[in-house]
């Protein structure tokens, strides 16, 4: 089928496009050169924008723990509900949505492309199996590789190769995407209720600290060529002072970087940008990491937003979640899975009204105000952590106006007011800087070479907003950003028509990516591997892998790694 | 006033919010005829199903007074969040009468369902038969109980009554199930006949009034003292010797549990500790 | 002789995935590391009560009928109905469930699967405080504290203990096999001893110890290594393996679970016994229970279905939650059917709510009390029933049973139960795990799949394709009605 996009204002930065009034051809869900100008069917974008499908680096979406997110709860889904249509399934929603309503509502958005980023390797069927009902949008998925005891075993040992190999036979095996670490060492050490404090603590029973386990994988991570570079939740997360820990994070990988590519990406920033010694005294450490961001080439990172609302946290992070329960008291959910990694659950209430929170909404903005390079910072709630993703037109707003962050900070609590750097930063992003934080600069930093941008040959991901950047103002008028960002006038997918002011059209099935890491020698699996996967795990290595079986729409991406 | 009358013996569930005092102000008969209600899983509309005569009087010359006459067991979420007016209803009800009511009045001449007044945050539910278990409850998952307003029951409930209760009252005249005051926070529960056992399990602050027979008290309530009476509201003192309980110490809670001494010998053991 | 090996057995929540099979002529003859139960199943799962013919009753009669007959019977049934009810999915894959689901939306009934009978009440707990858990092989290799409480892992989940906690060999922990052979050599030794003794001296008839009964703690419970205790109304068989066993006076489970929170918060209680249990024993327990390094309590259907039913549960996973402030601990429920951890994983993911879903109003609402199957049974309020791969006729109370007789029943097994005699339609489906692959969920959620080892017999499909079968019919029906209705 063709298409033609017309008289649109397009926002293409990957292509150094920037609000041009330009037609868009696609054929056989494919971005093309031309189209048959009659045969093809025509949209008119006049007056609109229009952009790349919406790309987003780090979103928990589908997989075990969600899933116990969904499942903790009832009392968040059931009054946010969508009835099934003659084209959609129903569902419901809120700050866990089920599948089919994950979904419509990022494709609503605009959105094309999500990336789940916790992914325990023994439980990745799970996550393969909520992606073939998640509707509309591509989908890939991290495994936690970062407490591993075979990465552990391997890297203190200085076996580097070979872990290099075990990491690529389990990215391979899980159908992952890119090597995620979630609190390195950390949650090891939570399988007896422990954790670890700092970059250079020892993980008990294995002789290696966290800083040896991120400079290990990186060093694997490019080795075997990865598209996206080591994909690392910080230790310490969510604790008063862990801005030194975030920096030191990034610096630790500083001479592994190669000709300013960059080699590790720090998740939901927002969460380790705190500076001060407790509670009350904490404060945004916004400055020091942009600062640090600012003057380095080797790091991206993305923000991880929160947002006034009530929702539930998820992460790997055992022993942050425990310590969000024991702060709230409200219901947890722990579950660690054997020699890989662990998981919780808190379900958490941001208000306005508290200081910690207003503080940590504050650090969100002025991170991704205060770091320079919009190909370096992204945008994200680290959903649900910091808020469900519906909230990003909220963001974008933010972002692009002054008034608009002004009204919030009015209303938030007034010490955080008071400290809150945001009424000295005067900058204001455009619509160009926003598609690079929603969708080009993710899609770059994730090696999605076909994604994030409308050049030829990429896939015909595209959104329409019913925006004009020519008449509108999105300074003065940020509430009319927000409607357009918040259903978008046409979203594409792969060349069909899949949303029409804000409702679906179609129920497609999006297709999951995953890296097919192809080694110099064929991956052997060893004897020596074969005991060690009976002494460790609880399945046996034949019902390890996850066939193709799992994956209804596969996209695998060949690479060729260099061991 | 608006008359309802079923218009046939329901077996399928029914879902009315739509019946509230809010939704029929202002309508005319015939718009509330056109409202739309579930039947089992077909929509349909409130005339095919009732009978809907409206009854102009001088005291209730507006539709914020609805009666109903007939068996509504299978009718759920009758006055659901209604904030004005009253509801009578002549026969049994379903359940989720009254679901998150911030005022007015309903009542019952009959039995209520489940989950009756649950969540509520103010107004007044009266139901002269029994009602079933989760009176005053919040939905699964939540901790988010009763708020305000005032349910009396003159029969008896079910178990969990007033689970998670934060404020407002609930008085029961016959007799409860187990766990009445689950996880209490606040508020005051009475029960003037026999309670269930695990009265006030994990409850952390609030009053729970025994005057009948309490199968037994949990082993993690201490004992405080004997109470020669207890109040429920200002002008209601119920005087008779209570042993007062505190707990639940596994909240560490501060619940007040009131038991009458003379219907409870079992518990005379407790006396050893005074 | 083609040997298969790694399967996984299909047959309880435990899940074992080391099965081997020999295969002969395309019948199992030999299963090997599978326990009783296991084998049973693999070797004798072809019986007489197998269906192999679609059935429909004419007259009064079930007589056989061809598949499309039968598809075309029960989709008019489903669509017709009014507030159907589609029950079963814990023998079967999640890939059926995932398609019953779809039928379930589209026909806008109420989906349940058997949750609602055994462990229904331990996700209502969960809604409300949260679990602390995590994966079997977790516990392999880290408990040094494993306590069974109303379950009996001996019988039900034969390969629990051996596989996963006590018996099990872990990286941190090793196993009790050597120390719990020791023990019963010693019991038989003491056990001779004693009888020699006492007839040699006392002759009288012995009294049975019963550890806290005699007033003395087991010397076991404060050793080193791993320990287990089992706590449960009845002596069962694994009582006897147990370390420590508390018999708990029947439907005082609550009481005694909330007394042990209270101790492990070091308050006093102002009673000496709790559920017949001396006080100062269960102080002996908190203190083992606190001091251990790696703790994991298992609980089964003799906790969520004991009086108190939900809220034992609640009180079991506060406790496990408050022990994770003085040291690492878990809980976990012993799931019954192989699969109905992922029938309630599938419903979660594509609902948001893990059974008793109900769609009449074309969006899930839960709720169970109000939409779980036996309660809307008991009410007599559906009009339309389709059972997948469960006998809910010899396991409902018997008001349940009668009303879902009453109406159109439809009943995919593979077997004749005695559902399937009062049913309206009889549609034979293939055993998954051994005629159909599939995928099924752990007691921990650990997905594994099942494979097809056999050849169902002819013409009997599995459940998915089935499913798929009658909701695409389903879907004819309503076009159909819905031009007719247009033309109007």
């Amino acid at each position: 089928m063709e298409l033609l996009v017309k008289n649109g204002f397009v926002y293409d930065p990957l292509n150094g496009i920037d609000g041009e009034k330009m037609d868009i051809a696609v054929k056989d869900g494919k971005i093309v050169e031309k189209v048959n100008e009659r045969k093809a069917k025509k949209i008119d974008a006049s007056g609109m924008l229009v952009m790349p499908g919406g790309v987003d680096i780090h979103s928990h979406i589908a997989g075990s723990k969600v899933n116990s997110g969904r499942l903790l709860r009832p009392e968040d889904h059931f009054k946010d509900f969508e009835p099934k249509t003659p084209i959609t399934r129903s569902g419901v929603g809120y700050s866990v949505p089920s599948t089919f309503t994950t979904g419509y509502r990022y494709a609503r958005m605009g959105y094309t492309t999500v990336m789940d980023p916790a992914m325990a390797p023994l439980e990745a069927k799970h996550t393969h199996e909520e992606f073939n009902d998640i509707p509309i949008i591509d989908k890939a998925s991290y495994p936690l590789l970062g407490d591993w005891w075979f990465v552990l075993e391997y890297l203190r040992e200085g076996r580097i190769e070979e872990c290099a190999r075990y990491v690529a036979w389990m990215i391979t095996s899980t159908k992952g995407y890119a090597i995620k670490l979630v609190n390195p060492g950390g949650l090891e050490t939570w399988g007896f209720g422990h954790n670890v404090r700092g970059l250079d603590d020892q993980v008990p029973y294995f002789c290696i600290t966290p800083r040896e386990i991120i400079r290990g994988l990186c060093k694997v991570n490019k080795l075997l060529n990865l598209p996206h570079t080591i994909h690392v939740h910080t230790n310490n997360l969510g604790k008063p002072g862990n801005y030194v820990t975030a920096v030191e994070t990034m610096k630790c990988v500083e001479d592994l970087a190669l000709e300013n590519k960059p080699a590790i990406h720090i998740t939901h920033c927002q969460f380790c940008a705190f500076k001060g010694d407790d509670w009350r005294t904490l404060e945004s450490g916004s400055e020091d990491i942009a600062n640090y961001v600012n003057g380095h080439s080797h790091a991206t990172m993305d923000m991880g937003q929160v947002i006034f609302a009530d929702t539930t946290t998820m992460t790997a992070d055992g022993p942050f979640q425990f310590a969000l329960y024991e702060l709230s008291g409200n219901k947890w959910v722990n579950h660690d899975v054997e020699t890989e990694t662990s998981g919780g659950i808190v379900p958490f209430h941001y208000r306005r009204k508290s200081y910690v929170h207003a503080v940590q909404w504050s650090i969100g903005l002025e991170l991704a105000l205060l770091i320079r390079d919009p190909w370096k910072i992204f945008m994200t709630t680290d959903h649900p952590n910091g808020g469900p993703f519906i909230a990003y037109p909220k963001i974008i707003a933010w972002l692009m106006s002054r008034k608009a962050r002004g009204a919030t900070l009015k209303k938030v609590n007034p010490r955080a007011r008071s400290r809150s750097l945001l009424p000295s930063i005067d900058r204001e992003l455009g619509f160009c800087e926003i598609a690079i934080m929603t969708r080009a600069g993710q899609a770059k930093a994730l090696g999605l070479k076909d994604k994030g941008h409308l050049g030829i040959g990429a896939d015909a991901d595209i959104a329409i907003y019913n925006v004009n950047p020519e008449t509108t103002d999105p300074s003065r008028k940020y509430k009319s950003v927000r409607r357009a960002f918040k259903q978008a006038a046409n979203t594409i997918k792969d060349g069909k028509i899949v949303v029409n002011d804000g409702e679906i059209l179609k129920h497609v099935g999006g297709a999951t990516m995953w890296l097919d890491v192809q080694t110099l020698e064929p991956i052997k699996i060893t004897e020596e591997m074969k005991r060690k996967f009976k002494e460790y795990w609880t399945v046996e290595y034949e019902n390890y892998p996850v066939t193709e079986h799992y994956l209804e729409v596969s996209r695998p991406i060949t690479v060729k790694a260099d061991v | 006033m608006i008359h309802l009358y079923p218009k046939k013996e329901f077996d399928l569930p029914l879902i009315a919010e739509c019946i509230n005092p809010d939704v029929f102000q202002n309508e005319t008969c015939e718009k509330i005829e056109q409202l739309k209600i579930w039947e089992g899983n077909s929509q349909k509309k409130l005339g095919e199903l009732f009978k809907v005569e409206e009854n102009q009087t001088a005291s209730q010359p507006e539709k914020t007074a609805i009666t109903i006459y007939g068996d509504m067991s299978k009718v759920r979420k009758i006055g659901a969040c209604m904030q004005n007016g009253e509801i009578m209803i002549q026969g049994n009800v379903g359940m989720h009468l009254g679901e998150e009511m911030k005022g007015g009045k309903i009542t019952v001449h009959g039995d209520a369902g489940g989950w009756a007044g649950s969540m509520m945050k103010g107004g007044v539910i009266e139901i002269h038969g029994n009602a079933s278990d989760y009176l005053g409850a919040p939905y699964r998952g939540s901790s988010e109980g009763m708020r305000g307003g005032k349910i009396i029951i003159h029969g008896n409930v079910g178990s969990e009554t007033g689970a998670h209760i934060q404020n407002g009252m609930i008085k029961i005249y016959g007799s409860a199930g187990q766990f009445a005051g689950f996880r209490m926070r606040k508020g005051i529960i009475y029960v003037q006949n026999d309670c269930g056992g695990r009265a006030g399990a994990c409850m952390t602050e609030g009053t729970i009034i025994v005057g009948g027979l309490l199968e037994s008290v949990l082993p993690t309530f201490s004992i405080e003292g004997v109470r020669k009476k207890a109040k429920i509201e200002e002008d209601e003192v119920v005087e008779s010797p209570f042993y007062l309980f505190l707990g639940d110490l596994t909240e560490s809670g501060k619940g007040r549990l009131y038991v009458a001494k003379e219907k409870n010998p079992h518990l005379r053991i407790y006396e050893r500790l005074l | 002789m083609p040997v298969v090996k790694a399967v996984t057995c299909p047959v309880c929540g435990s899940l074992c995935d080391d099965i081997e099979l020999t295969i002969e002529d395309k019948e199992i003859v030999k299963v090997k590391n599978g326990c009783a139960m296991c084998e049973s199943k693999f070797l004798n799962y072809n019986g007489k009560h197998r269906i192999r013919k679609p059935l429909i009753r004419k007259d009064g009669k079930l007589v056989k009928a061809t598949l499309k007959e039968a598809v075309r019977k029960t989709a008019e049934i489903l669509a017709e109905a009014n507030y159907p009810i589609l029950y079963g999915w814990s023998s079967t894959s999640c890939e059926a469930t995932r398609v019953g689901l779809e039928l379930a939306e589209e026909v806008g009934g109420v989906i349940d699967n058997t949750a609602v009978v055994c462990h229904g009440p331990s996700l209502l707990s969960v809604q409300e405080i949260g679990i602390s858990s995590c994966t079997l092989g977790q516990i392999r290799h880290r408990a040094d504290l494993v306590i069974y409480w109303g379950s009996d892992p001996w019988s039900a989940h034969p390969r629990h203990i051996e596989r996963y906690t006590t018996f099990s060999e872990g990286r941190f922990e090793r196993s009790e096999w050597r120390g719990y052979v020791a023990k019963i050599k010693a019991s038989i030794g003491r056990k001779k001893i004693e009888s020699v003794l006492r007839r040699l001296f006392l002759k009288k008839k012995p009294t049975v110890p019963s550890s806290y009964l005699e007033g003395r703690v087991c010397p076991t419970i404060s050793r080193e290594g791993r320990k287990l205790i089992v706590i449960d109304v009845r002596r069962t068989k694994s009582a006897e393996m147990a370390d420590y066993f508390i018999q708990v006076e029947p439907n005082k489970d609550y009481e005694l679970l909330q007394a042990f929170r209270a101790l492990i918060r070091d308050q006093e209680l102002d009673v000496d016994k709790v559920a017949g249990v001396p006080v100062e024993y269960l102080e002996e327990v908190s203190d083992a229970m606190v001091g251990c390094n790696f703790g994991a309590l298992f609980f089964g259907v003799g906790l969520t279905m004991s009086r108190g039913k939900l809220r034992n549960i609640d009180a079991a996973l506060s406790l496990v939650r408050d022990l994770n402030t003085r040291t690492k601990f878990i809980i976990m429920p012993m799931r019954g059917h192989f699969n109905v951890a992922g029938a309630n994983t599938v419903s979660t993911w594509q609902t948001g709510y893990p059974y008793a879903v109900d769609f009449s109003l074309g969006y899930p609402r839960y709720n169970p009390g109000e939409t779980s199957v036996v309660d809307v049974l008991m009410r007599k309020e559906s009009d339309a029933a389709l059972i997948v791969a469960s006998d809910p006729v010899a396991n409902f109370p018997r008001k349940a049973a009668e009303h879902l007789v009453e109406n159109p029943l439809v009943v995919v097994d593979p077997h004749m139960n005695a559902t399937a005699h009062m049913a309206d339609v009889v549609l034979p489906s293939a055993f998954v795990g051994i005629e159909a692959s599939g995928t099924a969920y752990r007691m921990d959620h650990v997905p594994l799949p099942l494979k097809r080892v056999a050849e169902p017999p002819r013409g009997v499909l599995p459940d998915e394709e089935i499913l798929r079968r009658i909701l695409s019919e389903v879907r004819k029906i309503k076009r159909k009605k819905q031009v007719a209705a247009e033309a109007q």
